[in-house]
């Protein structure tokens, strides 16, 4: 059968055949039954297969030629895909030859449908990609490496951020501290300048790590009711001194039909009005300011809300309006002089808007000043109970006479400052300087209360709160985080290891007080908050967790090395079998051994930490047998070392005495 | 739970209801697509029952801002999702047909609250996929490691990132035009992570805790799910019926939806 024959060609007579043109044509064709069996294949796909046609037809199927992952990959998505849209193109397999070398080909397939007597078949093109790969390959790395670097950055960025926050954390507390004491005028100025430049600091810290979160997708949106009238009011208060400073009049207008209860996310909302109030007062030297919310629509449920801020400063020129959403810039270099300021308040604003699917506009010319402006839709709340007084009532300064709380951080200064709080609050407390000690205390008294610190050396806030929670107390402390991380990144485990509710370090007075007092007033709050439906599956992941670690647990009481002398809590911990029973006292020798050991050298090299350590370590084995004599003991040889100028010599006999116990 | 507070379990998981009966049928798809690995299967069930469809979280049309690493680092993580959808629909008395991975999902599902379900239908299921001393599950862990690499060079998980982008409209993704390939796209981090979750799981003691009646159908030349893989779940499952069917591959669901079909049809009528 002849598809070309060109009488005309001046070159002479060209014939191709169809066969021809199928079986050497410059890439490979296979087609196959809807098993996956090879019916028929060409010449060009057999040579580089190295395969004769007749090792392929009928007795390898399409998968064969794929490795095993390619397989996998057939099975669970090449195949679905094939079947349910009829065709599928350029897929990468790494097509396997006889001698198991392999080459990446590209594949495209068509499904023909079964007609007559020719059940359903499948066709395919391969094309050898070996070249295109390699390139690739080079642009995946290159990718790759763009998004670590990127991601590297942006990790450094917030550990650095992070860890200029606790520091940051101090000189806000002492700063505040130091502002309610007697103080000359002078070093009131000095105090004050101390508190505003650490504010201002705290804030550039916080835009970092904003647009960092922001960056790494790490921010979601919350949804809240909130009160947009309080709010916008807290905003006029806030902004009313800096405004009054500088003598500009600052207006707030809530048109008559915008909604007041609204769910929505507050924090955000606030945010960018934040941001958008303070530069135009920042840019604003006369005239006014003025935030305008208006109602745009209205649907059965929920509202759009335009949000205005008009402000008569500097403006800015047509030619910078894109160029100002960008991180890091600003009109100009001059503005940053006179000005200040790091560029990252519109961007963030920007980048929170875009979550809420909005976007912000601006309108501005120079010297006449900017108007700028967004749309939110937010659902609009009926019949809302309205909000719970938060300052400290006379009920709560009771509760609070009677209230218990234990704060437990490794740093003895964010102890301090705590303290201060607390007591100035009237409000009962105690301290651990870290998790072991805090399961000690709380074993022995009762708290209502913890604030837990979430980074701490050796046994960190999660594994604490984990033991606590372990401890099964009758009445079970609440557990608050306490920790310079964002919540939303943490809120999972926070929940997983028992603890309520996070307050972020550096903390806001207020905000302490009031998480305080909500969960002094309803300890069972928790309680609730499991019982809802959220927490169904959670509870059940607990139930099917202790199932599975039942299995593991003999392991784990090994690596735990805390199993037990005590006959009958042994037998109960080995389920009444010899073998285990028999494991658990050898190993528990083995680790008292080794205890001795440890004591000794500390005591050698005279080292109080290494002895304190190793009181740490050896707590839960000296609990779990119940020696009480050598708990007390240990507990003497640490109240000895915490007591300062004491000379070797005592508490060397002490821990050989100890010893000699062991 | 991770899931934020204003995506429903319905949204979370794309639920979809049909069908005229009242005893509800749950399809739960397994690794690799979504629910429309059942299009050639639930039409037959509609008329006699209600019939549920849904896309494990990171599959398919599901709310991917729902996927947390946490949660979906083990499969109890998408039973707990099966009971989720259970309960916000107070489905009783459920017949849950799973394929593949989802076959020890509804394992975990079923044995964690059996009072909701009344029968278990496994497609293509394996307890452990990879070899374990005497245990064959049929896989090495290096073959894991290769199904990784086929999974980073193919565009059909980049697409589901990167279409947008190519299609210019990364505000407004529902104006791109459709890409080919356009089911079954995935997330490609989520299907690796679920690829990984999968093929390593050992779910070989979740099964002597599954009460409920099940049929166990088996492919007969399945390379994700042999014959002997097959075979040992239905032996360690307390009440359970065997069945191979003539159908080759790992999706009869898809290759030979009317065998199958036939097959989930004969046993529920045997066993009512």
């Amino acid at each position: 059968m002849s598809i070309a024959d060109k009488e005309n060609n001046p070159r002479g007579k060209i014939i191709e055949t169809a066969e021809e043109l199928y079986e050497n044509a410059p890439c490979g064709y296979v087609s196959f039954l809807s098993d996956g069996t090879i019916y028929n294949i060409n010449s060009t796909l057999l040579s580089w297969l190295n395969f004769s046609k007749e090792e392929v037809i009928y007795l390898k199927r399409i998968p064969d030629l794929f490795k095993i992952g390619g397989q996998i990959f057939f099975e669970t998505h090449f195949f679905p895909l094939i079947r349910m849209q009829g065709f599928i193109q350029e897929i990468n397999f790494d097509i396997v030859r006889k001698d198991r070398s392999f080459f990446p080909g590209l594949i495209n397939v068509k499904e023909i449908s079964a007609k007559g007597k020719n059940p359903l078949t499948y066709r395919a093109t391969i094309f050898d990609i070996t070249d295109r790969k390699k390139y690739e390959k080079e642009l995946i790395a290159a990718k790759k490496k763009a998004e670590e670097d990127s991601n590297t950055k942006a990790e450094f960025l917030s550990t650095i951020s992070h860890e200029i926050r606790t520091p940051l954390h101090a000189i806000l507390g002492i700063g505040n501290l130091l502002n309610k004491t007697h103080l000359n005028d002078d070093q009131k100025e000095y105090a004050r300048i101390l508190l505003h430049s650490s504010e201002n600091l705290l804030e550039l810290v916080n835009n970092l790590l904003d647009l960092s979160k922001i960056e790494a997708q790490k921010v979601k949106l919350e949804k809240r009711t909130f009160n947009l009238s309080n709010m916008v009011e807290m905003l006029q208060q806030t902004f009313k001194t800096k405004a009054e400073e500088k003598d500009i009049s600052l207006q707030v207008t809530l048109g008559e039909n915008v909604p007041q209860e609204l769910s929505g996310d507050p924090v955000k909302l606030s945010q960018i009005l934040t941001n958008l109030i303070g530069n135009a007062i920042k840019f604003t030297k006369k005239g006014s300011v003025k935030l305008i919310v208006e109602n745009l629509e209205t649907l059965k449920t929920k509202s759009l809300l335009r949000f205005k801020i008009l402000d008569t400063g500097i403006g800015i020129p047509k030619n910078k309006l894109n160029a100002i959403f960008q991180e890091f810039s600003q009109a100009s270099y001059d503005i940053n002089m006179e000005y200040g300021g790091t560029g990252l308040g519109l961007t963030i604003s920007q980048k929170l808007l875009q979550l809420h699917k909005s976007e912000m506009k601006v309108q501005s010319s120079k010297g006449k000043g900017s108007e700028f402006s967004f749309d939110i839709w937010y659902k609009v709340i009926k019949n809302h109970a309205p909000p719970k007084d938060k300052s400290i009532s006379i009920e709560d300064r009771k509760m609070f006479k009677s209230s218990n709380v234990l704060i437990v951080d490794d740093n003895p200064t964010n102890i301090y400052i705590t303290e201060q709080f607390l007591n100035e609050w009237k409000l009962k407390n105690e301290s651990a300087e870290s998790g072991l000690q805090a399961i000690e205390m709380i074993k022995q008294k009762h708290f209502d209360l913890v604030l837990l610190d979430l980074h701490m050396p050796r046994m960190n806030g999660y594994k604490t709160a984990k033991k606590i929670r372990a401890l099964k107390l009758e009445k079970p402390p609440v557990i608050i985080a306490l920790s310079a991380s964002d919540r939303g990144e943490i809120n999972y485990k926070l929940r997983k290891a028992g603890m309520s509710d996070h307050v972020s370090k550096p903390f806001k007075p207020e905000k302490l007080l009031e998480t305080l007092v909500y969960y002094l007033q309803n300890p069972a709050h928790q309680k609730i908050k499991k019982s809802s439906k959220m927490d169904v599956a959670e509870k059940e992941e607990k139930k099917n967790k202790k199932e599975i670690a039942s299995n593991k647990k003999e392991q784990k009481l090994k690596e735990d090395q805390k199993p037990s002398f005590d006959v009958s809590k042994f037998v109960k911990m080995a389920n009444s079998n010899s073998l285990y029973l028999d494991k658990f006292i050898k190993s528990t020798l083995d680790a008292f051994i080794l205890y001795e050991h440890e004591f000794l050298d500390a005591i050698k090299a005279n080292s109080e930490e290494m002895i304190e350590d190793l009181i740490h370590k050896s707590t839960m084995s000296i609990f779990y047998i119940q020696a009480n004599n050598l708990k007390e003991m240990m507990e003497e040889t640490k109240s000895t070392i915490a007591k300062k100028g004491n000379k070797p010599g005592p508490l060397q006999k002490k821990i050989e005495r100890m010893c000699r116990r062991i | 739970m991770s899931t934020p507070k204003n995506v429903s379990v319905l949204q979370r998981n794309n639920v979809k209801i049909l069908g005229n009966g009242t005893q509800p049928m749950l399809f739960a798809h397994g690794y690799g697509c979504d629910q429309h690995m059942w299009r050639f299967v639930y039409p037959e069930f509609e008329k006699d029952y209600k019939v549920i469809l849904f896309d494990h979280v990171g599959a398919g049309h599901s709310d991917h801002n729902s996927y947390s690493r946490e949660k979906y680092d083990e499969l109890l993580g998408y039973a707990e999702d099966i009971i989720d959808i259970c309960e916000e629909l107070d489905l009783k008395d459920v017949i849950l047909v799973a394929h593949s991975v989802s076959c020890m999902i509804a394992a975990i599902a079923t044995s964690l609250k059996p009072s909701r379900f009344s029968k278990l239908i496994m497609i293509g299921p394996s307890a452990r996929y990879i070899n374990d001393e005497n245990y064959v599950g049929g896989f090495n862990r290096e073959d894991i490691d290769d199904l990784m690499e086929a999974l980073d060079s193919n565009y059909l998980g980049w697409s589901a990132n990167m279409a947008p982008a190519i299609m210019g409209n990364p505000d407004r993704p529902e104006l791109g035009e459709e890409l080919s390939n356009s089911f079954c796209r995935t997330n490609p981090e989520i299907a690796k992570h679920f690829a990984k979750v999968t093929f390593m799981s050992d779910n070989r003691k979740d099964l002597k805790k599954v009460s409920v009646p099940t049929l166990v159908l088996q492919c007969s030349q399945d390379i994700i799910a042999p014959v002997e893989v097959g075979r040992y779940v239905h032996e360690n499952l307390q009440n359970s019926e065997f069945q191979i069917l003539n159908a080759t591959g790992h999706c009869p669901n898809l290759s030979a939806p009317e065998e199958t079909t036939l097959a989930i049809k004969k046993y529920l009528a045997s066993t009512n």
